[in-house]
């Protein structure tokens, strides 16, 4: 191997690494907060880009339904004022995209509404009545859903791939696409300001404290089912960005999301489930490791990928006394 | 369990009542293979509506039973059991090889004829017992190896490399690509696997091209074979690009675009149905399908995938009709499936929609390579006909 | 009444008509057995797997492997895929039984992926993923199991058999810690469960049935490719599992049949809903798999339960084992602490304690909120490893054993709160107990040979109620006491273990004055048998009445040691109350 094959396996693991960490980043904040383990978040993530392809063409997308109608389910479910809130998101979006089949710009922002509210009504209405259930039940659940949403995914949008238009053309060095460049960059801007909002927002700082401690949460004045809104908002709208800038480079088609959203998942067990900064390195380093392997055993690369988790898991086995009170 | 019992017992009687010629059909409309069982599938909702609006065959009505196996074996030999139980009279499909596979010990316990959609050699050959009641209408990977390698020695292609699916499909076109390439002096210099669900081929592709091969084999079905040689592309890789027939459908044109300029594949003669010589002999049926299905699903939209399940039913119709002159399914379902399938196995020159069948006592496939496959190249966007091997 | 489960077998002769019915009833079979299998992972050790599909395949791939390529029986094969998958279960399981929660599952999804990639690729041995054709059929006592109908009848007696071996295993001593260690590890661990070996046989055990659902899977299609060995088959196990009730056997069954009709059902009815143009299984699978986990989080099977009559199990008759044989001299020490510490994060929790625990007495360990008194205790117990000291029982030094390993040793303990199992019965909370005096192992246990052993320890426990006077609540459930009535069955529960030596934490906490009379009564006429306790209370008048010695501690260290009346005089514990009340 020469160095210029070793420059391209860097950047090709530093680019999928990223997005990895993103929805690695998104599964560990949901995990955290309301002990979800977000598995149709890959779905999302392909909803986003499948939409705009839909809307741009001039059609609307099946998605779009799909979300009215668990709206309605939020709406009825939260009765009284709380309805308030998925009605208007309804109308809005029900407005944004009629307003984008004429003025096509308008389309980028529309679907990602689309997705955000599809993710937090997903929560209201499937993972919110379960409330104090076992993380194995919510587990099931995030899998049905899953399920449900890959077929619905078919249904709509067919069983091909669709490449958008790439938001920029050309490379920007050999290897790497500006339209890369541009996922690269959408990343450490996402990093930075999930940290601010971490850190220095109030609302930021009380949504980790809801995450630490359950009665932390009532504590610092957020409602655990509100807390659960914004962590499923968070990580929705992270995976629709991510999705329709990756879309270009990777073609999406519905059946596309569920290994992305594993191998976040992967890089999520690295840090535990429970530290970002490890998740995110995590991710960049199944990225990398992904990227060697597809050029040093390209059939067993995702047994392989899928084996890293073995020492990690073996050290903290190490780490943890089983016993404590 | 009572009330799913119930629910057996309805279902059981419902099935017993009617009176038509059943086919089973079963097909992937879902999961990995959905790209090619949906065009299948699609085709059989278009033959049921014929059917219905012509009066069947000779004079009974005839009902395809479509179920959809998800690509997975498991569900392909329920499907296969059901349809059997429900009283097919032959069974089509399904889509994918393994689950085919599963699928042959089940027709041939129940002695049903079975004419599958998918690729593999390994379904029909050899004709043993249990083969003995499979036929299939799609080329088989070796069949269509064999055009692609001879298309490359004529071409002064040295060194090949291949990348496919990991999986049935990849699996069985490394197999057969490779020992046919060998055969013939090719040599097979790297060979890699990816998924179909991958985002990124990067290091295959650089792989391959650290190898420097004449010609690089894609050997992938439907979008998702647009990525490795999009990627060999940009990582400047500019010899050959060969696909198999799997990408040949319109959405892999559309999604490959300028990238996949210039591709070779093989393919049965209906893809470039109107650009072959007009003394070809599958042209016109193939025309005939073409426009049938375009009229009903739109324009552009028809792909070669449809048309084996179109052939299945073009050699049924007729081994059908001379079967039911020689035992009548009502009285006697089982000898009515065995003069069935000794039918099919007696069809000599029909004239389908990918070539011209004949089948034998121990010649389950029926193909002629002649008349089976042509090689197309991609060009300004359309399939192009590159050559014919009359 | 469980034998009432032999009336599965009828299905096929009532059935032999339909053969897609004997298929689905194949089908049936096969995955109740997976499902089962993560009966016995989910439902009573309360781990999870998304590998049992994978489990599956070693079966299946192990038998097709022998048969088509070696030529040998198929028995050879079943022995061969039993023995792959235990060895897989042994790696997987020693490799993550010690991990807490979801990283299990998630292990798991990843040996998934790997073993079906490997599956896939390594094509001259496993024939890739286009799978391994012309597997021969079974033979059984020279009679071919061919037919769908036959092959029914003989998967569907297996399963009747697996039932009938896991409700053995549910009504076990092994069965009841199971339970015991997925509600409360610690808990179980005070009367002698090795939690993480007890984890790792249960999954051996779930790996074994999958295996063998495996095996049965490849004979009965006689074709093995990798797909139904999936992460997706996976799931869908884990579904019907969890849909139907993971927590009892008829519901993990209940759950296999309603997913493997349901999937034809929706075939039928979906189409003439909606059309032939869409596929809308999945779709539906999905959303009435929420729909049960929202309405019924507990999945079908307890609906189903409340409207059938519940039996009554009785009362055990067998010989109780002795509760204890007190040995030994009064007066001997039998629990040396010799200079404890344990500290966290720098501060000291316990700072070098050390006193002697003498045959026969009560002692009474004091000390304000936060003096490190339930430190000392889970020091003693195993619970915590000591930074430094040591402590000896009869003799014998077990500084740093596990809580199992102290426990085996003739030391048990009860906790500042019960820790009871709520849906086990009063009496099988006493029967947890006897776990270390038992020995019926998983073979004996679902062979149905530990039958006499559980009488007798069924019968330890309910002698044991009866001397703590619980004996009129021995069939309730656990859920239904009072505070006074957890923390003496608790009690009653060390007795049954036979322990000589009885650490109790706070055993007069929340209960009324008249509770308490009784309680001394009780451990007093404990004391004079010849049990020896250590308490940790705070009631002073109960201590001062109880304790033969005291023994004070504050901020980690003894201040004091001696009878009541000498501790009550010594200026430092005056110092340390009076600070704590100014302080309160």
């Amino acid at each position: 191997m020469d160095a210029t094959i070793l420059g391209f396996l860097l950047l090709d693991g530093l680019q999928n690494g990223v997005v990895y960490g993103l929805l690695a980043l998104s599964l560990v904040l949901v995990f955290a907060v309301t002990r979800v383990i977000f598995v149709p978040i890959g779905e999302l993530l392909m909803f986003a880009p499948l939409s705009l392809v839909w809307l741009l063409s001039g059609k609307l997308p099946g998605t779009l339904w799909l979300a009215l109608v668990l709206g309605g389910a939020w709406a009825l479910l939260a009765r009284g004022r709380g309805a308030a809130l998925p009605l208007l998101g309804g109308m809005g979006l029900l407005l944004v995209f009629f307003l984008a089949l004429r003025f096509p710009p308008l389309a980028y922002p529309a679907v990602v509404l689309l997705v955000v509210y599809l993710g937090v009504a997903s929560y209201r209405v499937f993972f919110q009545p379960m409330r104090e259930a076992t993380v194995l039940a919510f587990l099931i659940m995030a899998v049905g859903l899953h399920v449900a949403y890959q077929g619905l995914g078919l249904v709509f949008f067919g069983p091909e791939q669709f490449r958008p238009e790439p938001l920029l053309r050309g490379d920007a060095v050999v290897g790497l696409s500006w339209q890369g460049v541009l996922v690269l960059l959408f990343a450490v801007g996402s990093v930075l300001g999930l940290y601010l909002f971490f850190r220095r927002s109030l609302f930021g700082k009380a949504l980790l404290a809801a995450a630490e401690n359950r009665l932390g949460a009532r504590l610092s004045g957020i409602p655990p089912q509100e807390a659960g809104m914004v962590a499923f908002g968070i990580a929705s709208l992270l995976a629709a960005l991510s999705g329709l800038l990756l879309a270009p480079l990777i073609n999406a088609a519905y059946f596309m999301g569920f290994m992305l959203g594993l191998k976040g998942f992967v890089a999520a067990i690295l840090g535990g489930l429970a530290s970002y900064p490890v998740a995110f390195l995590g991710a960049l380093a199944v990225g990398f490791f992904e990227s060697f392997t597809s050029f040093y055993a390209s059939a067993y690369k995702e047994a392989l990928v899928f084996l890293l988790l073995v020492p990690a898991l073996f050290y903290q086995s190490f780490r943890v006394r089983a016993v404590e009170e | 369990m009572k009330r799913w019992l119930a629910m057996v017992l309805v279902l059981a009687l419902a099935a017993s009542a009617q009176e038509a010629l059943k086919v089973g059909v079963v097909v992937s409309a879902t999961g990995p293979a959905a790209s090619l069982g949906i065009p299948e599938r699609n085709t059989f909702l278009m033959l049921q509506e014929i059917l219905d609006r012509t009066g069947g065959v000779a004079g009974r009505k005839v009902q395809f039973v479509i179920l959809d196996d998800a690509s997975d074996t498991t569900q392909a030999v329920r499907n296969t059991r059901r349809l059997v139980e429900e009283g097919a009279v032959a069974i089509v499909g399904t889509t994918t090889t393994p689950a085919s596979l599963g699928m042959i010990p089940v027709v041939a316990e129940a002695k049903v004829p079975m004419i599958s959609l998918a690729a593999s050699k390994d379904i029909i050959h050899p004709v043993d017992a249990q083969r003995f009641w499979v036929f299939k209408t799609p080329q088989t990977e070796e069949l269509m190896a064999r055009a692609i390698v001879a298309d490359m020695v004529a071409r002064g292609v040295k060194t090949v490399g291949y990348i496919g699916f990991n999986d049935a499909y990849g699996e069985g076109w490394a197999r057969f690509f490779e020992t046919e390439a060998k055969a013939k002096g090719l040599q097979v210099v790297v060979s890699e696997r990816y998924a179909r669900t991958d985002t990124s081929v990067t290091g295959q592709a650089l792989r391959i091209i650290a190898r420097r091969p004449d010609a690089v084999l894609v050997g992938a079905s439907g979008t998702p074979a647009v990525l490795p040689q999009r990627t060999l592309k940009e990582r400047g890789y500019a010899g050959l690009i060969y696909q198999t027939h799997g990408v040949a459908n319109p959405d892999f044109l559309r999604v490959g675009g300028k990238d996949v300029e210039g591709t070779l594949l093989p393919a049965g003669p209906i893809l470039v149905a109107e650009q072959l010589p007009s003394a070809y002999p599958t042209k016109r049926v193939a025309l005939d399908y073409i426009q049938r299905y375009e009229a009903k699903y739109g324009i552009g939209s028809y792909s070669t995938f449809g048309a084996h399940a179109w052939d299945a039913w073009l050699i049924l119709k007729p081994a059908l009709e001379r079967a039911l002159k020689r035992a009548d399914p009502a009285k006697d379902m089982a000898a009515f499936r065995a003069a069935l399938r000794d039918e099919i196995e007696a069809t000599r020159g029909l004239v389908a929609t990918h070539g011209v069948f004949t089948f034998g006592k121990d010649e389950h496939l029926g193909l002629r390579f002649e008349d089976a496959a042509v090689m197309v190249r991609v060009e300004g966007g359309r399939w192009k006909l590159e050559r014919t091997f009359r | 009444m469980r034998y009432l489960w032999f009336l599965l077998l009828l299905l096929p002769l009532g059935l032999a008509p339909f053969p897609f019915y004997l298929t689905l009833l194949n089908f049936f079979a096969l995955s109740a057995m997976v499902a089962l299998s993560l009966y016995v992972l989910t439902g009573l050790a309360g781990m999870t797997s998304f590998a049992q599909a994978a489990f599956m395949g070693m079966g299946a791939y192990a038998t097709a492997l022998l048969a088509v390529k070696a030529g040998l029986s198929p028995w050879v094969g079943l022995l061969a895929g039993l023995a792959l998958s235990l060895l897989l279960a042994l790696v997987l399981g020693a490799l993550t039984v010690r991990l807490k929660g979801h990283f299990l599952p998630l292990s798991t999804i990843a040996w998934q992926v790997a073993l079906y990639i490997l599956a896939g690729n390594l094509v001259g041995l496993t024939g890739g993923h286009t799978g391994l054709t012309d597997l021969p059929p079974l033979v059984l006592f020279g009679l071919p199991v061919d037919t769908g109908f036959r092959y029914a009848l003989f998967t569907l007696f297996l399963l009747v058999l697996l039932v009938l071996a896991l409700y053995n295993l549910r009504e076990s001593r092994l069965g009841r810690a199971l339970l015991a260690m997925r509600g409360d590890a610690l808990a179980a661990a005070s009367f002698g469960v090795d939690p993480a070996r007890l984890r790792l046989m249960a999954f051996l055990l779930s790996g074994a049935i999958a295996g063998l659902a495996g095996f049965l899977y490849a004979h009965f299609l006689r074709f093995v490719n990798p797909t139904p060995f999936s992460l997706e088959a996976s799931i869908k196990y884990l579904v019907m599992a969890v849909a139907g009730g993971v927590g009892s056997i008829p519901g993990v069954m209940l759950g296999a049949a309603f997913f493997t009709g349901l999937e034809d059902w929706l075939k039928d009815l979906l189409p003439l809903l909606l059309g032939r143009q869409g596929n809308y299984e999945t779709i539906g699978y999905g959303l009435i798999l929420a729909l049960i986990l929202i309405l019924a989080p507990k999945g079908l099977w307890p609906m189903v339960e409340r409207y059938l009559p519940s039996r009554d199990p009785g009362l055990p008759k067998a010989e109780p084992l002795p509760l204890k044989s007190p040995k030994g001299p009064r007066g001997e020490v039998v629990l040396g602490v010799q200079g404890l510490q344990k500290s966290f994060g720098g501060l000291m929790a316990v700072a070098g304690v050390s006193f002697d625990l003498r045959r026969g007495e009560i002692l009474a360990l004091i000390g304000p909120n936060g003096a490190g008194k339930t430190t000392l205790f889970n020091l003693i117990t195993g619970t915590l490893v000591p930074d430094g000291g040591k402590v000896f029982l009869f003799g014998r030094e077990v500084t740093g054993l596990p809580p199992h390993r102290v426990h085996l040793l003739g030391l048990g303990r009860t906790f500042q709160h019960p820790h009871l199992f709520p849906e086990l019965t009063v009496l099988e909370n006493a029967a947890l107990g006897t776990f270390a005096r038992t020995r019926a192992g998983f073979p004996q246990v679902l062979l149905g040979l530990h039958r006499r052993e559980e009488e007798r320890a069924l019968a330890t426990a309910y002698g044991a109620l009866r001397r703590v006077g619980l004996e009129s609540l021995a069939l309730e459930r656990a859920e239904r006491l009072a505070v006074g009535q957890q923390r003496l069955l608790e009690i009653a529960r060390l007795l049954a273990s036979g322990a000589e030596v009885l650490l109790l934490d706070e055993p007069a906490a929340g209960l009324r004055a008249r509770e308490k009379r009784e309680l001394a009564h009780l451990l007093r006429s404990l004391a004079r048998e010849g049990y020896t306790i250590l308490i940790v209370d705070h009631d002073m008048d109960l201590i001062m009445g109880l304790a033969d010695r005291v023994v004070v501690m504050n901020y980690g260290q003894k201040i004091a040691e001696g009878t009541p009346r000498e501790v009550q005089r010594n200026p430092l514990v005056r110092a340390a109350y009076l600070g704590e009340e100014e302080a309160a």
